[in-house]
């Protein structure tokens, strides 16, 4: 089930398939697996942006979206339809996901699902721990000085995204 | 394996520096000494040292929340000054020196430099008394087992949390050099919240200048420049204070810092238990939009929230319980 998720998420599964797929998110562990693969993807791209606990609360809200379902576009991606079957679900257990936040943008799915205007995005603040609070902490901090090399690790980590334009 | 006495060799004699080896000295009569032997707060005090005395190049991988990033770190002590140059091995690539009191890092895609001063206000974690009386107080210290790490023999400490405020901290060092060579933070369950790792790491190595200079002229043509501003602030009395503080934590700084981007200094005040800090920064809220709430990377919690016309940051290596319940104590005094 999981290969067929992702296919869904790519956009590579035929149109009989899609219908398919989304019947099967709406199961507990297909839910997990599809906010769970968009967490993976978007950490891979550096671009997810999540608190922990973020999959948990972001499908309780999805819990209680109307459910909409928009027409299908034959040139479009199945994700609007996806997005839809996602939101009937009323009781999901998901994996709570800690991740690390980088960017100040939306995740990529969100993004889609704005555009599709199927389903009202969950509001989603990404936020990222601030690099010069965290510089300044680990002057402080004992646990740092052990280690020596921490601070620029740490920090640099932190403010991966901030070298933009 | 090298040992310390070999370290003369790896520094260009006869200017080692003074200060190197008297720490090294120093660091070795704890070892040795019968009272601080099986002393986990001794141990860390030597690693301290060791991480700024010794001269090692190695591979770390640092693990947080899933995710892992791979480093090279080439670490050189020459004549007492301090060089350093840690380059990541996958992703975005990124590349930070830290030489003369300065961190400059470097990122060749966004073609930026950012720099910045950095100082580390102890040789190694000189903790006041309250501080020692915390760390025995509200962790069990403990010799773990002995084990290998990159190909060293080494020996891990366990400080283990007796109440639910605080994360366990792991601890392993080389036994031969002092140098911590791998460390971790784990939460009630022993689960690993965050670790750090040499996978190899030669320790004494020769050191050349080369070999800890940028791979980029000091301002490459096109890139832009980005400079920090002076960190450093005053201590000073804020006004502020936490009123309810974690069993254990005390306060151990208070004043103010420029942060960049701020147009006017924030108030910091630094609570520790001994082994781990957690900061709090006070700043008039202005006009600008924080996101409030709890955010986290790794072993750091950070939590946000207004308090009147203030916005409180409070940031550690302390369970998120704990930062929250600090942040929702701030109070004028």
């Amino acid at each position: 089930m999981g290969e067929d998720i992702s296919r869904l998420m790519d956009g590579e599964l035929a149109d009989g398939e899609v219908e398919t797929v989304c019947s099967r998110l709406n199961r507990p562990d297909g839910v997990t697996t599809w906010v769970c693969y968009h967490v993976i993807g978007d950490a891979l791209r550096g671009s997810g942006a999540h608190t922990a606990g973020f999959a948990q609360r972001f499908a309780a809200r999805l819990a209680l979206e109307p459910t909409v379902l928009a027409p299908r576009s034959r040139r479009g991606s199945p994700l609007p339809i996806a997005w839809a079957a996602a939101a009937t679900l009323a009781a999901v257990a998901v994996v709570g996901w800690v991740a690390v936040s980088t960017l100040e943008v939306p995740t990529t799915a969100l993004t889609k699902a704005r555009d599709a205007g199927a389903v009202r995005a969950a509001q989603v603040r990404p936020p990222a721990v601030p690099a010069d609070y965290l510089l300044a902490h680990q002057e402080y901090s004992p646990t740092v000085q052990i280690q020596g090399v921490d601070p620029n690790l740490r920090a640099v980590s932190a403010s991966t995204a901030e070298p933009r334009p | 394996m090298i040992g310390i006495a070999d370290l003369s060799d790896a520094v260009e004699p006869p200017r080692v520096g003074r200060a190197g080896l008297a720490a090294l000295a120093l660091a070795s009569l704890l070892f040795t000494s019968r009272a601080f032997a099986e002393d986990p707060a001794a141990w860390l005090a030597r690693a301290a040292t060791a991480a700024r005395a010794l001269n090692y190049v190695g591979t770390i991988v640092y693990q947080h929340g899933g995710r892992v990033e791979t480093s090279r770190i080439v670490h050189w002590n020459d004549a007492g000054v301090e060089y350093e140059k840690l380059v990541n091995l996958e992703g975005p690539p990124r590349e930070v020196i830290r030489s003369q009191g300065e961190v400059r890092c470097y990122y060749p895609d966004a073609k930026l430099v950012r720099i910045e001063p950095q100082t580390f206000r102890n040789a190694f974690p000189s903790l006041s008394s309250q501080q020692q009386k915390s760390l025995a107080e509200f962790y069990d210290l403990r010799k773990a087992e002995a084990s290998r790490v990159a190909g060293l023999d080494v020996q891990a400490w366990v400080f283990e949390p007796k109440d639910g405020l605080r994360y366990g901290h792991k601890f392993w060092v080389d036994t031969a050099s002092g140098l911590l060579v791998k460390a971790r933070i784990q939460d009630e369950k022993s689960e690993p919240i965050e670790q750090f790792a040499f996978t190899d790491i030669a320790i004494g190595a020769k050191i050349d200048r080369d070999m800890v200079r940028p791979s980029f002229a000091a301002a490459p043509p096109e890139w832009r420049v980005r400079e920090g501003g002076a960190g450093e602030g005053e201590q000073a009395d804020t006004g502020w204070t936490v009123g309810r503080v974690p069993p254990g934590f005390s306060r151990i700084v208070e004043g103010y810092r420029n942060l960049r981007g701020k147009r006017a200094p924030v108030a910091h005040l630094i609570y520790s238990d001994g082994l781990v800090a957690v900061s709090v920064f006070i700043e008039p809220t202005g006009g600008a939009v924080h996101p409030t709430g709890l955010m986290q990377q790794g072993g750091i919690n950070v939590y946000v929230r207004q308090l009147d016309d203030y916005t409180v940051t409070v940031l550690g290596e302390a369970p998120g319980a704990t930062v929250r319940q600090i942040a929702y104590s701030v109070a004028r005094r």
